[in-house]
């Protein structure tokens, strides 16, 4: 168990410091597809924080979030694409 | 604390120290069609591979319900690993599509057949 706390206490703050600096960029995005771009590799980083979270806690329930989140930043790139290319989301 | 705790542990670490270049490089890349190279880094390499490192390290650990916690880690892996690129590109089709992005190529072979 003591391994695990300190794999912990050095992968946690890589972690937080990529989440900081996506929101910059997801911030300052000189255009609308770097948002995207940015929200969406946020999400699927959370996605795999969220996991190592789930190992951390010994929570089962954190890691049904996972899934849900990394299918809601494909539906977001995939809307966003559509409303650029066609000016309309949906069929 | 056994084998797959330690492959997990790698692949882990791995994937923070991708993130992590992946994070700098979308910050610090000049225009939209280099940063995505760094977003592939970013997804791949700091989503994909903790993903399967925790898949690892929950069977290595000793903790209730590591069986649901691996499947769905492993799950969410194979699930980030084809939408993450699909995702990319669509949205490089689309800024190409929409000329929102700014781009001064040295070289563009396809600057007449574009109509």
């Amino acid at each position: 168990m003591n391994e695990f706390i300190t794999l912990m206490k050095f992968v946690i703050p890589l972690y937080l410091v990529a989440f900081i600096i996506y929101t910059v960029r997801a911030l300052k995005g000189p255009t609308i597809v770097d948002i995207i771009l940015a929200v969406d590799c946020m999400s699927f980083d959370i996605a795999a924080f969220m996991a190592i979270l789930a190992v951390y806690f010994k929570s089962v329930f954190l890691i049904s979030g996972a899934i849900t989140l990394a299918l809601w930043a494909y539906l977001l790139d995939l809307y966003m694409a559509k409303h650029l290319t066609k000016k309309e989301v949906g069929t | 604390m056994n084998a797959l705790f330690y492959i997990g542990a790698v692949l882990i670490t791995i994937g923070g120290i991708c993130d992590l270049l992946g994070a700098i490089g979308l910050l610090k890349f000049p225009n939209f069609y280099v940063r995505l190279h760094a977003a592939t880094v970013g997804t791949i390499g700091g989503a994909v591979v903790p993903l399967f490192g925790v898949a690892f390290l929950a069977l290595g650990m000793d903790i209730p319900h590591r069986y649901a916690i691996a499947g769905a880690s492993f799950v969410t892996g194979i699930i980030v690993l084809l939408a993450a690129p699909a995702g990319a590109t669509a949205l490089a089709y689309a800024a190409h599509k929409a000329r929102i992005v700014d781009w001064k190529p040295k070289v563009d072979h396809l600057r007449g057949e574009r109509k």
